[in-house]
């Protein structure tokens, strides 16, 4: 269909234009406690077009005309007859027109090689993938006080093709399986905790290993039932938190941000501040697909190196605007492990916050908060499972005094410091 | 106006009546959902100006549920034709089939019958005053730009003013053996957000509009942007909150997610079929004060979250879940509610197409009471007026609350002080928040601008609001 959409937008003369051709086929099964409750499968194939409109228009109080470019994203069906297709473009070129940004470049390139997924999970049937990470969920799951409540496996293999009118066909596949899961732990409280996996390897082993201490940390909830005092504490975020704490860093560095002034940040600028006490950051971007939805080739850049930025990254439109290299978007990073062993870390006072409600980071304003599902408080005499309140902090006052542990942790998104500890972070408790 | 039926259903139906026809000669229960879903996103702001289709609300497809009498399965896809009936009855068969391919040993199958069905032909659309497709985008992106200026020159410490709305137009049609329901439903949004920068911290404010309908909401947005530059440039004053426990009032839209994240999470009874909700528990007793009376349905308001039938061929009720403090009953999609021995309750909504239905809320409020908001900060002696939520999360296990509000407004002595707080995370125990709520305003407010996701996924439009209340909450 995509030969049919290019003469389309050529009767229509539409010039400029993008086109991703998505496939995906999944499997995916629904389990409470160790029955499976509902299986499905999915066939889908969708067609997302963006048609570009350059225009002109004049300055005010000017003779002089600016050049903009404006764009409108569409979906197409397979089945849609011609007539149909037309109109969705026509209506789409006609929205791009009243779409004033500024002319930029589009992305440009040639025809590559189809990149296939290497992974082993890529070597597989679906069915057969569902069946060893099922097999891995559920091979610690022989408590009769702790677990697994219900959970939701996700097998999918997607194929993108995308093509523009600047030369760019490009084509790779995904193979990925994902999903959530809740633990109970019944005694000496009924309580649960959610977790969730992403993986594109048949990483059954560390599937198995994160349902383990998933099970652990689950009792450890069970036996928490005051909340700490409220007050001021030296707090302690590790594991799937990093991830979102460190995200700020990501948004702050994004090419759109910048260019529309909520970040200030620049190439070369130290951005943990100027009396920094802790950790210099050292971040990388990672590549997870070898393209970006415009066909940007992605590759590893490294963002932050000792809290210095080194790569501002976004699309071609305000990488255009800002005069830099376009990168693609990123949601990946990998972050060198700090110096300090976690034992060392927990020398003094502290509050480790191992699972949040919903643990949440503003990039706008740089405040970071959440409720307090499980965390250890450890006064200098006594360590306490505690649960309730919540903290509030800001990432402008605690970055240059943070420290990251010398444990690595990794999930989906992210490889780095398994534990950060930060200075004087309010807490809302009894 | 009446929104108009999908041309491709109605072209497609025939040829989805014959797969149905034969895979009931297959499978004692076959249901077919099939979806035409077009929606558009407008934003404009000091630098961006954005007209698109919105990739997670457009869709077109179906899926088909079946039952071998005992375990279900489905196939979502999105091609149909009548020479494709072979192949997709094939992939229907591999997918109920496959369950000792896919599961490990030691893994069993929960085993459900087959739903109860009464004959029912159903076709009903939603009114509109202005059809934002008529409309047309040049007027649509004219109007927020009009707004946005207004917005920009409001203040030179405004950063940026950004103004957008979002419309879905949506058709679907169930069939099953005994249903042959159809519908077609548009609802649109909107929103006005500035920013003012405090060094490099960025202060900002939202505000959301919404209506079943159409481009008539565009009407309602444009009066208040000079009010939200006004408190954006507040916030720039704003301190960070002192932990503790206060006598609070919540403006509407923190009532709205208190009663979504902190009680309805609760009572959706696919949580009950997974003992995950200490709601069951409580059903009969007291859970709140006696003020309060709590709805859920797509019939129990006119709003973004409103339909005639539930995407399992259920039609929309009204659920009264808790009366006068009293927890009545649950909301319910149709698998739960064989599991569970109840009704279903026209809750069973998926995100879209090719994702599963679960139970989700629809339009989820208060009901009001006696008083007024001024009487409400009369009474406060020291507290703080909740204002702006901004998200939150649910514990249907553990009842705990995690909602994020972005002022708070200092009340001392029955009066509002002029001094605000931001941002404020707000918890505690959902029994005890709600049985401590001992003021209630006559005026209700529901709002429909965001999605509610069941965890982190599954997004579905709602609606959720009600009243001014007063109640004593911890704030950190």
């Amino acid at each position: 269909m995509i030969n049919q959409i290019i003469e389309i937008l050529g009767q229509l003369g539409i010039s400029d234009y993008s086109i991703t051709e998505k496939t995906t086929q999944s499997m995916e099964c629904f389990f409470i406690r160790r029955n499976l409750d509902l299986k499905r499968s999915t066939n889908l194939l969708v067609y997302m077009v963006t048609v570009f409109h350059p225009f002109e228009t004049k300055e005010k109080d000017s003779h002089e005309t600016k050049k903009l470019l404006g764009s409108s994203f569409v979906q197409l069906y397979p089945g849609m007859e011609a007539a149909e297709i037309k109109k969705a473009l026509l209506s789409a070129y006609n929205a791009a027109s009243f779409v004033a940004n500024p002319w930029y470049e589009m992305v440009s390139g040639t025809k590559q090689e189809c990149v296939l997924s290497s992974s082993d999970l890529a070597k597989k049937d679906l069915k057969d993938t569902m069946k060893e990470m099922a097999d891995a969920l559920f091979a610690s799951d022989i408590h009769s006080d702790v677990f697994i409540n219900s959970a939701e496996v996700f097998a999918a293999r997607t194929m993108r093709h995308i093509v523009n009118s600047r030369g760019v066909d490009v084509c790779y596949e995904t193979v990925e399986v994902n999903g959530e899961y809740v633990v109970q732990c019944i005694s000496p409280q009924d309580v649960e905790t959610y977790h969730h996996f992403s993986y594109r390897d048949l990483d059954t082993d560390a599937l198995r290993r994160d349902v383990e201490e998933a099970l652990d940390m689950t009792s450890a909830r069970a036996k928490a039932t005051d909340a700490p005092k409220a007050g001021t504490y030296r707090v302690i975020l590790s594991g799937e938190q990093m991830y979102t704490f460190l995200q700020y860093y990501m948004d702050r560095s994004d090419s759109s941000l910048i260019y529309q002034k909520y970040s200030g940040y620049q190439t070369g600028m130290q951005v943990q501040g100027d009396r920094i006490q802790g950790d210099l950051l050292t971040m990388v971007l990672k590549a997870r697909d070898p393209y970006s939805g415009e066909g940007i080739p992605m590759k590893d850049r490294v963002l932050l190196e000792n809290g210095t930025l080194r790569t501002i990254h976004g699309g071609s439109r305000f990488a255009y605007y800002l005069g830099i290299e376009p990168t693609g978007g990123y949601d990946c990073i990998s972050v060198p492990v700090g110096n300090l062993e976690l034992s060392e870390m927990k020398k003094s006072p502290y509050l480790h916050i191992v699972s949040f409600s919903d643990f949440q980071m503003n990039s706008f304003s740089g405040h970071f908060g959440g409720e307090i599902r499980l965390a250890y408080l450890w006064d200098g005499t006594a360590l306490t499972p505690v649960t309730g309140g919540s903290i509030n902090g800001s990432i402008m006052k605690v970055q240059e005094n943070m420290i990251c542990s010398k444990e690595r942790y990794k999930s989906g998104k992210y490889e780095g410091p398994f534990a950060v500890s930060l200075e004087g972070i309010q807490v809302a408790g009894v | 106006m009446k929104v108009k039926e999908s041309a491709f259903i109605k072209h497609n139906k025939p040829v989805l009546k014959k797969l149905l026809e034969r895979l009931l000669k297959q499978y004692p229960y076959v249901s077919i959902l099939a979806t035409d879903s077009t929606a558009k996103s407008y934003s404009v702001s000091r630098c961006n100006t954005m007209i698109s289709e919105n990739g997670m609300l457009s869709e077109r497809g179906f899926a088909v549920k079946i039952s071998d009498g005992k375990h279900y399965a489905e196939y979502s896809f999105n091609r149909i034709a009548e020479e494709l009936l072979d192949e997709i009855c094939e992939n229907i068969r591999q997918i109920a089939a496959s369950s000792k391919q896919a599961v490990p040993e030691g893994i069993s199958e929960n085993e459900y019958p087959i739903p109860e069905e009464t004959q029912t032909i159903f076709s009903a659309s939603t009114e509109y005053e202005i059809d934002p497709e008529e409309l047309g985008d040049d007027v649509i992106i004219e109007k927020l730009a009009r707004i946005k200026d207004r917005g920009l020159a409001s203040s030179d410490k405004i950063l940026d003013c950004t103004v957008r709305c979002n419309y879905q137009k949506y058709s679907k049609l169930f069939l099953s053996g005994h249903k042959d329901l159809e519908q077609n439903v548009m609802w649109m949004t909107g929103g006005i957000s500035l920013a003012a920068p405090r060094g490099e911290e960025i202060k900002s404010y939202y505000k959301s509009y919404s209506n079943l309908g159409g481009a008539e909401v565009l009407e309602q947005m444009q009066h208040d942007v000079e009010q939200c530059s006004q408190i954006t440039l507040e916030l720039l004053n704003s301190e960070p909150m002192i932990p503790g426990e206060y006598d609070c009032i919540c403006a509407p839209d923190v009532t709205g997610m208190i009663v979504h994240e902190a009680f309805g999470h609760g009572v959706e009874m696919d949580m009950f079929v997974k003992k995950r909700a200490l709601a069951e528990k409580y059903v009969g007793g007291y859970v709140a004060s006696e003020l309060v009376t709590m709805h859920d349905g797509a019939s129990a308001a006119s709003q973004t979250a409103t339909y005639f039938f539930d995407d399992e061929g259920t039609m929309a009720h009204d659920t009264i879940v808790i009366e006068k403090g009293i927890l009545k009953q649950g909301i319910s999609d149709l698998q739960s509610a064989i599991v569970l021995g109840t009704v279903p309750t026209g809750n069973g909504r998926r995100q879209g197409y090719d994702r599963k239905a679960y139970t989700r809320m629809t339009n989820t409020y208060f009901e009001g009471g006696t008083h007024t908001k001024e009487e409400m900060i009369a009474s406060v002696s020291y507290g703080f007026l909740l204002e702006n939520a901004s998200s939150g999360m649910e514990d249907p296990k553990n009842w705990g609350i995690q909602c994020m509000v972005n002022i708070a407004r200092e009340i001392r002595d029955g009066k509002l002080t002029g001094k605000i707080f931001s941002p404020i995370v707000l918890t505690g125990y959902v029994p005890d928040l709600l049985k401590s709520i001992s003021m209630m305003s006559e005026e209700v407010i529901l709002g429909g601008g965001g999605f509610c996701g069941k965890g982190y996924k599954e997004w579905v439009k709602v609606s959720d609001g009600g009243p001014y209340i007063k109640a004593k909450i911890r704030l950190g």
